[in-house]
């Protein structure tokens, strides 16, 4: 189940760095955190970690929906450009995504045999980081610029599950108020500079 | 009741950021004093001192930085009031200034009081969140650009950071748990670790996270052009209290990443920085207007406290870093003034000043100026002596020693440049150009009084004696 879940993870990050059109762009970054939900509360269930399973709860109610909610609202209220073509080419995406791949589990080898528990899913949350990094890179426009940085913070979530088994709560609400501060921010960035976004 | 009162000026300013008479800000330049007298009780207290059980813990270190930084917080809310006098701003854009400069201030005080990783790291975030908004207070496209800039790479950044602190805390956990997030703990118990390697990647990780926060290598320019397009209290908060918590954060990690491997530590660091020196060197000596010149020169300066800190001369660093944390503001601070009379105008800058207030102004500045550069005695001359002096004595224990004279005499080079540089630009200011007056307001003129003092303040023997304790 959790092999799964974190295949899902990776293949909607996977699908957003070739993806045209804003609004689906955004309805793959909430799969993304829909997948990452599902998967904290699975392993909190599974190691009976409460903390845990709130946090899945959390981050399927702001990560999922929320957020990507508040982000079609801005695009709609600020008219973005919906077309959003990636600078990379797709024939040449296609080739360095897998190279990320590779080349994030051959970086992170050291690091699996160092942790027992979900040791290749460090390797995925790096790669997330690199692809999400990615994502950012490939696109003028703003709007998938936030959504990339979004995918960084799902990365890291990743890595705290996984790598951890769960990182203390205190930090996770941290991690959310900060997310959501993020927002609040962006908003105030968009205000009065439609015509240029 | 000391967390309150630490917070307090922070909270009343970010209350009257909502009231739309303009007149109360004069109010938060009397209460952003009030921060002082928690921060006295700390340095009287017994240490390390629990401000909010083990997660908030007041050591001499901490202390330190925190009064560095509070004098810059209040010598920026000085300035701050004449902020219009010398831009345009928006009456709205300047409540919104002082309501993100609070959230600004809250975030970096728990960042540099934190005993804990993850709180540092909400800290660093919610400071780097409301600095966004504060370079936006500029209407200007390029400030706009420079947000969203700032916005993208500050993320990156403190991502880097975090992702560091998830490895640090995983390599621990077996043998601490959940509290393998608290930097005493790890401290004691770094020795330890089941998985140094895990931790030391985790540590280079947040390292260049931290480095690129700084403008380190390969972001050189990235700092200089935001704090150029944004209005300058905003540069002074960054060079002054931004950058002394993402330099504590430093610090702490650091001190437990010697206790694991020093050797991997410092050619790391060593190579960094000065590959770091080596560009802004180069970069400073293009300089061609004020903000950019200070803000590379920070970078220097950074780059300097991290070498001597890993060379084994905590007291050069912190001396260093405390002279910085007090001349970059003041001298950002006094661009308000040197640039009233267009922005890349160097020739003749220091000249045109009547009355007392401009007498007293442009000989600070000239002093700020020739002390930033090491010159006697400022505390920076003292600081370099001694963190030069442990670096020799560090490579003359390495294995390659005279691979490591070699580096430290052309970081002494590069330097060279630099000094020049700075000369050359004081002369220009105090001899050429023309004649044009310009005005100096009293609030950033005790400013700048506030932070001479302070400056001179460290080189008593008092504070000396406190700083090798600390070290």
């Amino acid at each position: 189940m959790v092999d799964f879940l974190i295949g899902l993870f990776l293949a909607s990050l996977i699908v957003a760095l070739f993806t045209t059109r804003l609004f689906r762009l955004l309805l793959w970054y909430s799969m993304n955190s829909l997948m990452l939900g599902i998967l904290a509360l699975s392993i909190g269930n599974s190691i009976d970690d409460k903390a845990m399973i709130i946090t899945g709860i959390m981050t399927i109610v702001i990560k999922a929906i929320g957020i990507p909610f508040v982000l079609k609202n801005l695009s709609q209220k600020f008219h973005f450009v919906r077309q959003i073509i990636p600078e990379i080419k797709v024939q040449y995406a296609i080739m360095l995504v897998p190279a990320i791949l590779v080349f994030t589990f051959y970086l992170s080898e050291p690091i699996t045999h160092m942790i027992h528990t979900n040791a290749n899913y460090v390797a995925i949350s790096i790669s997330s980081l690199f692809l999400s990094l990615l994502l950012m890179m490939e696109h003028k426009n703003v709007a998938p610029k936030i959504v990339g940085f979004l995918s960084m913070e799902n990365a890291l979530f990743l890595l705290g599950i996984t790598a951890t088994n769960g990182m203390p709560m205190l930090v996770e609400l941290g991690i959310f108020f900060d997310l959501l501060m993020a927002i609040v921010v962006i908003n105030l960035l968009f205000h009065k500079e439609e015509l240029k976004v | 009741m000391n967390l309150t009162l630490l917070l307090l000026p922070a909270i009343i300013m970010f209350i009257v950021s909502f009231l739309k008479n303009e007149k109360v800000k004069y109010l938060l330049a009397f209460t952003s004093f009030v921060i002082l007298v928690p921060i006295i009780e700390l340095f009287l207290v017994p240490k390390p001192y629990n401000v909010f059980g083990s997660y908030l813990i007041a050591d001499k270190l901490d202390t330190y930085v925190l009064l560095v930084s509070s004098i810059v917080g209040i010598g920026v809310t000085l300035a701050l009031l004449t902020l219009d006098k010398h831009v345009k701003v928006s009456p709205k854009a300047y409540r919104k200034f002082y309501r993100f400069f609070a959230i600004f201030w809250i975030g970096l005080i728990f960042s540099i009081l934190s005993n804990h990783m993850g709180i540092y790291w909400i800290g660093l975030e919610l400071a780097t969140l409301s600095t966004v908004y504060m370079i936006k207070t500029n209407y200007t496209p390029a400030a706009h650009k420079e947000a969203w800039n700032y916005m993208i790479v500050g993320a990156i950044a403190v991502s880097l950071i975090l992702f560091g602190v998830i490895l640090m805390y995983a390599s621990a956990k077996p043998i601490l748990g959940e509290e393998a997030m608290q930097f005493d703990l790890l401290l004691a118990h770094a020795k330890e670790i089941p998985s140094p390697f895990l931790f030391e990647m985790g540590f280079a990780i947040s390292t260049i996270g931290m480095f690129v926060k700084m403008g380190f290598f390969p972001m050189n320019l990235w700092l200089a052009n935001i704090e150029r397009a944004s209005f300058y209290p905003v540069a002074a908060l960054f060079s002054g209290i931004l950058e002394s918590a993402v330099v504590v954060g430093f610090f702490r990690f650091s001190k437990i990443a010697m206790e694991v491997n020093y050797n991997h530590l410092f050619i790391f660091v060593f190579v960094y920085t000065i590959l770091t020196i080596f560009i802004v060197s180069f970069l400073i000596f293009r300089a061609k207007d004020f903000m950019r010149l200070f803000s590379l020169s920070g970078v220097e300066h950074m780059a300097l406290i991290v070498i001597f800190w890993v060379s084994g001369a905590p007291f050069a660093a912190l001396l260093h870093f405390g002279a910085h944390a007090f001349l970059k503001p003041a001298l950002f601070l006094s661009t308000g003034v040197l640039e009233s009379r267009g922005k890349y105008r160097i020739a003749g800058a220091l000249r045109g000043y009547k009355g007392k207030r401009g007498q007293l102004f442009w000989i600070l500045v000239s002093l700020f100026l020739l002390a930033i550069i090491s010159l006697p005695p400022s505390p920076m001359f003292f600081s370099e002596l001694y963190g030069f002096g442990a670096m020799i004595s560090t490579a003359k224990e390495s294995d390659h020693m005279l691979a490591m004279i070699g580096a430290i005499l052309f970081l002494l080079a590069l330097l060279s440049i630099i000094f020049y540089r700075f000369v050359s630009i004081y002369q220009s200011m105090k001899y050429e150009g023309k004649v044009e007056e310009k005005t100096v307001y009293a609030s950033e003129l005790f400013a700048l009084v506030i932070f001479a003092v302070s400056l001179m303040a460290l080189l008593l023997p008092a504070s000396l004696s406190y700083l090798k304790s600390i070290a």
